[in-house]
């Protein structure tokens, strides 16, 4: 496969990290917002209907095809950001505004950065083994293997 | 993205730093998605609302908004917040409300009032074609579908930046070549459709197969709005759905034919094993007696609310739980000084105009709700099972 994958940048940031895919389709509020309840300091996917449930996906690059489920997810997602327990890239094959808007919001009003690129491929995307590093370009949305 | 003179002057901080600031935020996600400019939107609805202790980082951008001094241009309402009348019963449910009272103060600053799931049942009811800044997954469903306005999923912050600023980026569902639909589904005469939660529970497959797709269903020419509403709001949370047609039922598609651009992409037809397959999926059966049983996740409408409570005439709730049934203020008003008051004091059920899915965890709870057991491990019954058991008792059934 091409080491370098081209889609959409929805948010910017530059980040490296350690690859988890799923092929199913990933909800957000139901995968973080329990936890973020708890307090934890690693994020556990809550969603018993998940094949990642009780996966950690703390500081890895979180990939899926498409974000579901209700529209607090931008704000879950900001949250997640801003408290440094969650992964810290999302790529996926067709992103929606209501999670890149809490991405853009922890740059806008926090000053942080997490990359999320969208249209690529699933096809391609499921390529990428679990554990593989991967570069994620938000600026250029890109995703790099390393 | 093509931006006026009036808009590149706020952009460029000469309207002050936070309406800058905002519209830094519209442009970004706007130029991500393509969109060629902003429209002006008619009204807006916030899920930035709830005062969940643990959404701090939203609280402050609110906080932080409210303190420029901006307020909304359009009509925005908000998702549902605590009903104080319960504060005994939902004692352990209110204490993950610890940011309610700043972000209520955040919010009236701002502008923003109406606090329901479905503020079409308040003023906040746009008409065909006008376009919108919704989040909260069910009402923008809603939105789409039945009322034919036009709103993509936003998300919290962005609905609030939207309704101050007046606009929205114009893309996605704003335009009327991405309104039409792609999968067609074909509903099997093996399901009774006058039952409810063989309704919610077609939701729930529809936005699991889907994703983020516009279905078209054939077979539910006789659905209610209200109906609609529910199954609407199990697509919007096993899927990414936003749109949905039906033929006869909602403005866009007056046949068949009108709700497809070219042919369908893909057809699926759902039948009632699939839909026993997905009951079993998405319900979580305790093994405890329930303390909570809840109906309306949406909250219900006025005819809703009023049909369940007829449910209840000469019936009492055990002792040992709580009957809850949720509805926006102005419904909860007016049942409270209706005739209705009557049947329910004397079952013992409460109405409320809290979020349902807030009065489940940790208790066991049961409900009519699909959206409610995708959240949170709530038992999945129809009205009646969920009455029955409430009055009788029984709940392994």
């Amino acid at each position: 496969m091409n080491n370098i994958l081209k889609g959409r940048p929805l948010s910017r940031g530059i980040v490296e990290g350690e690859a988890i895919v799923t092929k199913q389709p990933f909800s957000i509020t139901a995968a973080f917002a329990i936890p973020l309840i708890s307090n934890v300091k690693k994020l556990k996917v809550a969603d018993k209907t998940h094949e990642l449930y009780k996966k950690v996906v703390s500081d890895k690059v979180l990939i899926f095809p498409i974000p579901i489920g209700t529209t607090t997810l931008g704000f879950v997602l900001l949250e997640t950001i801003v408290r440094k327990i969650g992964p810290k890239a999302i790529v996926c094959a067709e992103g929606e505004p209501l999670m890149s808007s809490g991405a853009v919001a922890a740059d806008i009003f926090f000053d942080m950065k997490f990359p999320i690129v969208d249209h690529i491929e699933f096809s391609e995307l499921e390529k990428i083994e679990n554990g593989a590093l991967v570069r994620v370009n938000g600026n250029e949305g890109t995703v790099e293997i390393l | 993205m093509y931006l006026t003179k009036d808009e590149e002057h706020i952009l460029d901080g000469n309207a002050g730093e936070m309406l800058s600031i905002l519209m830094r935020f519209l442009v970004e996600i706007g130029d991500s998605f393509e969109a060629e400019k902003l429209i002006e939107i008619v009204s807006a609805h916030t899920v930035l609302n709830i005062g969940l202790s643990f959404c701090r980082a939203a609280a402050d951008v609110l906080h932080r908004i409210a303190d420029s001094g901006l307020k909304v241009k359009v009509r925005t309402t908000a998702d549902p917040i605590p009903d104080m009348d319960y504060t005994k019963e939902l004692d352990s449910v209110y204490s993950i409300f610890g940011l309610h009272e700043q972000m209520m103060e955040d919010l009236a600053k701002i502008g923003v009032h109406g606090f329901t799931c479905t503020p079409y049942y308040l003023d906040n009811k746009p008409k065909l074609g006008e376009h919108c800044a919704w989040s909260e997954s069910s009402a923008v469903i809603y939105l789409n579908s039945v009322l034919g306005a036009r709103s993509n999923r936003e998300g919290g912050i962005l609905d609030v930046a939207s309704g101050i600023l007046g606009k929205t980026p114009y893309y996605g569902l704003h335009l009327s070549e991405n309104r039409k639909g792609q999968i067609l589904y074909k509903i099997g005469s093996d399901i009774d459709t006058n039952e409810g939660i063989n309704l919610t529970s077609i939701g729930l497959k529809i936005g699991e197969t889907a994703g983020h797709k516009i279905p078209v269903i054939d077979g539910l020419s006789q659905i209610s709005t209200d109906d609609l509403k529910n199954l609407g709001s199990a697509s919007a949370s096993t899927g990414a759905v936003a749109l949905i047609h039906i033929p006869g039922i909602t403005p866009e598609a007056k046949i068949l034919q009108d709700a497809f651009g070219d042919k369908p992409e893909e057809v699926i037809e759902i039948e009632m094993s699939d839909l026993k397959e997905i009951k079993e999926k998405y319900s979580t059966e305790w093994q405890i007696p329930p303390q909570n049983i809840v109906i309306g996740c949406p909250q219900l409408s006025r005819k809703e609310t009023i049909d369940v409570i007829k449910k209840l005439d000469n019936k009492k709730i055990v002792e040992s739980l709580n009957f809850w049934i949720c509805t926006n203020v102005e419904v909860k008003n007016y049942i409270l000084n209706s005739e209705y008051k009557k049947i329910l004091d004397y079952s013992g059920a409460k109405i409320t105009t809290i979020c349902p899915t807030y009065i489940a965890p940790p208790k066991p709870t049961i409900t009519n709700s699909a959206k409610s057991c995708y959240y949170s491990p709530a038992t999945y019954r129809s009205i009646d099972q969920c009455i029955q058991i409430a009055t009788e008792g029984r709940h392994n059934e």
